[in-house]
This record gives C-alpha cells, sequence and structure tokens, in this order.
C-alpha cells in the first residue's frame, strides 16, 4: 500500500450509532481499581463498526480500558461484553479479535513470516495456510518484500506494522490499537494510519487510543475521550475543531541548527509560527499538520539539516480537556 | 479433515515448536545442557579410570603368608597337614607354591543362591576344608549344621528383608577381590550417577533453568500479549509451552542415558563385549529422570506463574528434595516421609529397575559384605567392615529397595503413576493461577 502523501485525513467511518442490542464492545457501568486507585470509573458505552478514537492523557486510562476488552484483566465492577461474551471468562470470542499492545517488546529473534505463521496457527489454521495468511497480511501492512528478516533489525515504525499484522491475521472483526502511532517516524504514522482509515472503510470496528488529538482527528471523526479514568462525552467534533484553531498543532524537532532550519521551513505556506524554545529544539505551529509533515522530510535532507528527532508535543491536550471538563 | 481435535492438535504443535525455537536461541539454555553433558563426561572418565585400574588382590585369609619361613606358604602346608608354624615340618617331596597361589584361591561358588528362604551354596575350591586330618575338625567342617560338610547356607527372610550367611569353616573364604570389586563398583557407579546424577541433580537443574521462566519470562518481557489475545484458553498455554520444554529436555536426558549405557556398556566388566544385560537399569533411570523433569517443570513454571521470584520458591523445593534423595539413599525407599517428595518417588523407580535388573543385587551386596567370613580386622586401625571385599560400601551406600512391598515391575508403574498424578496437579493449580492473573503489562 502506499502511504498517503498528501495526509489530508479522509476518514470515512460510518456515522457512530451505538448499537446496544448486539454491539462488538460493551460497557456497562464498568469500574477498575488497582489498589485505591481508580483507573476506570463508571464506563458506559457500546461500539459497533467503524473507526473509533480514544482519546486521553498518560495515565488517563486507555490500556485499562483495552485490557479489559482483551480479557487481560478483571473489571472490579460493572459487565465488559465483547461480541456478548465476556472476555475474562471466555476466549473464543477472541477469535474475531486482533490486537496491538503498546508494548514495545517483540520476538527480536524470529523473522516477521515466522512470527505471525506462528501465532496464525493458534486460530487453528495448518502451517500452510498460516504461512499463506501471514504473506497476505504482512503484504497489506507493506512489509511483503522484507518478511524474512529478523524482527530485530527492523525500524521502530517495521515493528509496529509487524504487530499490526500480527493482529490482522485472522481477518477480526474487531482491531484495537493501543498507541500505533506512538514513536513512528513521520512517514510511518502515515501508513499506519491509512491501515486503520482503510480497516474502518473495509467494515471493521477498530478502536484505536493516542494522547494527540491531531493524529486522531485525523484518523477518525468518531472520538471518545478518556480523562482521569472517567469518559468524557464528545457531542460533535466541532468542539474539537475549534480547540484545533485556538492551539495549533505543533511539531517539535530536535536538530543541530534550529536557526538555519527555521530559514528553510518559514517558506513553507502553511507554518503559522516558528519558535526556537532551547539551543537544540524547533517548534512550528501550522494549522495543516499533514501538508508540513509530508514537506519536512525533503526540506531536511535537500539542504542536509542535522536533526535527530520529530515529535508532536501533546501539551495542548491538557488545555482542551480543561476546556471539555467545563474548566473544572 | 477440521475437527476440533486437529485444531487443538495445530495450536499444540505452534505453541510447542515456537517453545523449542525460542529455548534454541538463549545461550543459557546450551549452558546449562552443556554443564550437564560436561559433568556427566566428567564422571565417565572417572568410571573409565576406576574400570582400568587393577583392585589389589587381597589375602583374605590369611593362608599366603610363610609364618615358619619354611618356604611353604600356609595354605599349602595346611592341605598337606604339615605345621604352618614349625619350620621343621613341611610338605616332603612337594614343590613349594609361589605366595600368590594362595591370593584369591577360594572364590564365590554362589551360582545357585536364591531368594528362596533357605539355600545351599558353596565350594571349597582350593580344598583346605575338604581334607582329612586333624587342623580341620568335622564340627569345623559342618559348622552350620546342616548336615553337608563344607558348604554355606543362606537363610532368607522374606519377612524381615535379610540376609544370614552361615558358612562352614574355610569355605569360598578368599574370594577374587578383583572380580567382586570391578562388579560392584560398576554397579555402584550406575546407581550413584542415576540416581544421584541424572535422576536429582540434572532432574532439578533442568527445569529450574528451562521451566521457572515458562510463562514467567513471557509476563515481563512484555511478550505474553501476543499469545493470550488468541483464541486459546491460558491453560492450553501452559500446557503446549510444558510440551516444547519437554521437547527439549527429554531428548536430552534420552541421549544422556543412551551415552552413559555405551559407556558403562562397553567398559563395565563383561565377559561379551557389552553388557547388554545393564540397559534395564539404564532404561529406568531415564524413565524416572523424565518423569522427575515432569514433575519439576511443571511445579516451577507454576511457581514462576505464582510470583515473580519464582526461582526463589523452586530453590526452596529444591533444598526439600535434596534432604528427600539422601534420605532415600541412607534411609531405604520404605521410609514414610518420601511420599511426600518427588524424587523420593523417582527413586523408587531407579531402585526397582536395580533389583529387576540384577536380581541378585541384595544378595550381591551381603556377599562383599560377608567377603569370605573373615574378621582380620587389626585392632584401631581397621573400620568395623574390614573383613568386607572393595566395592561393597559403595554398592551399599547407592542401592536400596524400593520399599513399596509391591513386585518390582508394579513399583515401577505405581511411582510413575504417581509421579504423573503429581505433574498433573502441578499443571492444574498452574493453570488455575495463571487464569486468574492479571496481565498489566
Amino acid at each position: 500500500m502506499m502511504p498517503d502523501m498528501s495526509q489530508v485525513g479522509e476518514a470515512e467511518t460510518k456515522e457512530w450509532v451505538p448499537d446496544k442490542t448486539a454491539p462488538v464492545v460493551m460497557f456497562d457501568n464498568v469500574s477498575k481499581q488497582y489498589g485505591r486507585i481508580n483507573a476506570l470509573t463508571g464506563i458506559s458505552v457500546a461500539l459497533s463498526g467503524g473507526v473509533t478514537g480514544v482519546l486521553g492523557m498518560n495515565g488517563a486510562g486507555k490500556s485499562t480500558l483495552f485490557k479489559l476488552v482483551m480479557g487481560k484483566i478483571k473489571p472490579s465492577g460493572g459487565v465488559v461484553k465483547l461480541f456478548g461474551q465476556d472476555p475474562w471468562k471466555n476466549t473464543a470470542p477472541y477469535a474475531r479479535v486482533g490486537f496491538v499492545s503498546e508494548n514495545e517488546k517483540m520476538h527480536d529473534w524470529m523473522t516477521a513470516l515466522d512470527f505471525i505463521t506462528t501465532f496464525a496457527r493458534l486460530h487453528g489454521l495448518t502451517r500452510y495456510e498460516a504461512q499463506k495468511e501471514a504473506t497476505r497480511v504482512l503484504n497489506f501492512v507493506g512489509l511483503g518484500d522484507v518478511m524474512l528478516k529478523q524482527i530485530g533489525r527492523y525500524s521502530k515504525g517495521m515493528r509496529q506494522r509487524v504487530k499490526i499484522a500480527h493482529a490482522l491475521v485472522n481477518d477480526p472483526e474487531l482491531i484495537i490499537l493501543d498507541e500505533p502511532l506512538q514513536g513512528c517516524d513521520p512517514l510511518t504514522r502515515t501508513s499506519v494510519m491509512n491501515v486503520i482509515r482503510e480497516l474502518g472503510r473495509m467494515g471493521r470496528t477498530v478502536l484505536v487510543s493516542s494522547h494527540i488529538l491531531h493524529e486522531i482527528e485525523r484518523i477518525t471523526e468518531q472520538i471518545i475521550t478518556l480523562h482521569n479514568g472517567r469518559l468524557l462525552a464528545l457531542g460533535n467534533s466541532h468542539a474539537i475543531r475549534e480547540m484545533l484553531d485556538q492551539h495549533p498543532p505543533k511539531i517539535s524537532i530536535m536538530c543541530a541548527d534550529p536557526k538555519a532550519l527555521a530559514k528553510d521551513v518559514i517558506d513553507i505556506d502553511e507554518v503559522r509560527g516558528l519558535s526556537i524554545p532551547s539551543e537544540n529544539n524547533l517548534v512550528i505551529e501550522t494549522q495543516h499538520f499533514g501538508v508540513v509533515h509530508a514537506k519536512l522530510p525533503g526540506i531536511i535532507v535537500d539542504n542536509s539539516h542535522n536533526v535527530w528527532g520529530i515529535d508532536n508535543p501533546d501539551d495542548d491536550l491538557e488545555s482542551i480537556l480543561h476546556y471539555l471538563t467545563g474548566g473544572s | 479433515m477440521n475437527s476440533v481435535w486437529s485444531k487443538l492438535d495445530r495450536k499444540a504443535t505452534a505453541i510447542a515448536e515456537f517453545t523449542i525455537r525460542q529455548y534454541r536461541t538463549r545461550i543459557s539454555t546450551w549452558v546449562v545442557l552443556g554443564v550437564g553433558l560436561g559433568s556427566m563426561l566428567l564422571v565417565a572418565l572417572f568410571y573409565a579410570d576406576a574400570m582400568n585400574t587393577k583392585i589389589e588382590a587381597r589375602d583374605n585369609d590369611q593362608d599366603s603368608y610363610d609364618w615358619d619361613q619354611d618356604g611353604y606358604p600356609t595354605g599349602q602346608e595346611i592341605l598337606h597337614g604339615t605345621d604352618p608354624y614349625d619350620s621343621a615340618s613341611y610338605p616332603v617331596g612337594v614343590d613349594p607354591d609361589p605366595r600368590e597361589k594362595w591370593i584369591d584361591e577360594d572364590d564365590f561358588n554362589w551360582d545357585d543362591a536364591s531368594f528362596a528362604s533357605i539355600s545351599k551354596v558353596g565350594y571349597d575350591d582350593d580344598g583346605d576344608c575338604r581334607r582329612e586330618g586333624q587342623l580341620v575338625s568335622d564340627s569345623q567342617k559342618d559348622y552350620n549344621g546342616d548336615s553337608i560338610p563344607c558348604n554355606i547356607v543362606l537363610i532368607y527372610s522374606n519377612y524381615s528383608d535379610y540376609l544370614i550367611i552361615s558358612s562352614d569353616g574355610n569355605v569360598d573364604e578368599d574370594p577374587d577381590d578383583e572380580k567382586y570389586g570391578k562388579e560392584a563398583l560398576h554397579r555402584a557407579f550406575i546407581l550413584g550417577v542415576g540416581k544421584m546424577g541424572i535422576v536429582y541433580l540434572l532432574g532439578i537443574f533442568l527445569p529450574l533453568f528451562l521451566a521457572t521462566g515458562l510463562i514467567r519470562d513471557e509476563m515481563t518481557n512484555g511478550t505474553m500479549h501476543f499469545m493470550i489475545a488468541k483464541p486459546i484458553t491460558r491453560g492450553e498455554i501452559l500446557f503446549y509451552r510444558m510440551l516444547g520444554y519437554l521437547g527439549i529436555v527429554w531428548p536430552f536426558l534420552i541421549a544422556l542415558c543412551l551415552l552413559m549405557s555405551l559407556v558403562t556398556g562397553f567398559l563395565g566388566p563383561s565377559e561379551s563385549f557389552f553388557r547388554f544385560s545393564d540397559l534395564g537399569i539404564w532404561f529406568t533411570i531415564c524413565i524416572a529422570a523424565m518423569l522427575v523433569t515432569l514433575v519439576y517443570g511443571a511445579l516451577f513454571s507454576t511457581f514462576g506463574i505464582l510470583w515473580k521470584q519464582g526461582v526463589v520458591l523452586a530453590i526452596i523445593f529444591a533444598a526439600w528434595e535434596l534432604g528427600m534423595a539422601f534420605v532415600s539413599i541412607l534411609a531405604g525407599g520404605d521410609s514414610a516421609i518420601l511420599k511426600f517428595s518427588v524424587i523420593g518417588w523417582g527413586l523408587m523407580i531407579v531402585d526397582a529397575g536395580a533389583a529387576l535388573t540384577w536380581p541378585d543385587l541384595a544378595m550381591f551386596i551381603e556377599m562383599g559384605e560377608w567377603g569370605g567370613g573373615n574378621n582380620n580386622c587389626q585392632w584401631g586401625t581397621d573400620g568395623d567392615d574390614c573383613g568386607s571385599l572393595i566395592g561393597s560400601g559403595p554398592l551399599r551406600f547407592f542401592s536400596s529397595g524400593h520399599g513399596l512391598g509391591v513386585s518390582d515391575w508394579m513399583a515401577v508403574l505405581i511411582a510413575s503413576l504417581v509421579l504423573m498424578i503429581q505433574a498433573a496437579a502441578a499443571w492444574f493449580i498452574g493453570q488455575s493461577l495463571f487464569k486468574g492473573k492479571e496481565m498489566d503489562d
């Protein structure tokens, strides 16, 4: 699949209508405590079809929510249903689910093909069927030509895509991705986002979490926000768009000579503001996040800038959440 | 063919295969297996050395000495009725024997021995009992009072498992030390290395290093989620991972037992080129080691699930098992406390196997300790067993009865069954702990 260089984020998701009758995922007044810490409180939500973004800062309870769906942990209160069954007690519904953990550890000694094939066999496939399926999903995530290499020699973005391929191997109806964009370079970000959108288009239910509003916003319009373990209902995404105007997305670049880079970057029309908060850091403000991200690599390479990190700081999320919680 | 069973089978082979490959990529696996093999080869070297060292022939009845310095050894003088303590008295017209002829000159003739309550064995090879004359009185000739002169009566009590050796004077009193010693050391080596080396030490250390992390390592590495996100229960994961562990450990044990059986088979005392009869004992050692590693594997992986530092629990348990191994070896298999151990049942299999391989084992030990019935202890320098033959001590130490009060075959069967039940119980506890475990990585 070719990465979407335009980065326009045309999320084509279905209208989100919570279907209480037979939802793929259902939370009914679910809470989870770790000792005396409330990780989740009173979560009630039902999801079916389309891409749903789960937004929240680190520690907001996104991973806890997903672990509950995957039956990795047991709810302290309330009912979790996955395809109408309790995922903590019954592993059968996992046959229809693909899960991408935020954990970055992998079986580095295996080749991607081996890894996917081995775990595909846990769905009851024969060795041959599993290999065929593995090849299919690895091609789908764009790793077809390197699938015989050891995972340990992959870049971060490739590893992320192997994890996604692992989740897709059973052709699942529900795909859960926990922070799939974390640590990815811009190019991988784009291709991962495209994969997610593509899955949504294919009619799958996708749950994707992020702590970066701009990322989520480009993947889907259907967003639920978690804050301190509570669900904040979002009426529509216009509120977010308004907030986005007030808090333009930022791109933080760690480089040797931010001033020189600033001179080259200022030529991009979409750049709204530039600042140099520290000696080796250039921060770009822009309303057109994707366009800038697409143009950046070319500028950096053409002018041979020494860059060692590109990041999207999420300090704006906090103010948005503050706004959403009614300023309390 | 796409039944539930074939799907189960696919999952099992996938995880077992994965586990084996995972072991192969770890250096620790090769270190543990290498140390195991190396130490076995080392003891095999000691064994080869012992088998090639001549055991000094002892004059058990001390009749090779020429007390009166007339050139005739004591044994020859007694045979001819002359006085061994008088230099003027010696057999006239007979060439004096070399001293060596009167060492090891009256070996065991116990082939008719059995565990019937009474069996009569022994033959006076050197003729110093059968000889007519004043030095050996009639009462000495039939000391055991069975009306047959110059034989040995073995009284075996089935009830107390006790053998009484009642010998007439000068019968089988100077046995072949080399012949007995080699056989005894050979058997003692197999039992010692089999019980302590393979069944206990390898049986504990292989699972300690290979099984404790079977589930725990995946949990701490944070790679468990790949497996538990699949439609497979956690009990299955533990079971199939165990299969992978056994896929490494069992072939290793089988190869090791085979290797050691070849070493002892070719180097051991034998009339043919290979001691085929010993394959039985090595077979039971192998079975015992396999079952013991199965139980420890299930137990230690359960410890790993239970606690992050599960290896600590495993080491504590290993210490208990070491104690039980010594109880089994020193006090025998009938100690009641052994029923609460794993190793106790494992060693029972070997003990029963020894009894099956060497039906004469108990008698063979008694035979060596009796050693011709001589008590030539030097006051203050020799121990109580100074009359016994070389090799009987170690063999006594390493062999014990299985103590189950059933036939040897039955004992192998029962002990194997108990070990399998123990393994199943450990797995059951492990999988229920695993099921209740929240994966919070």
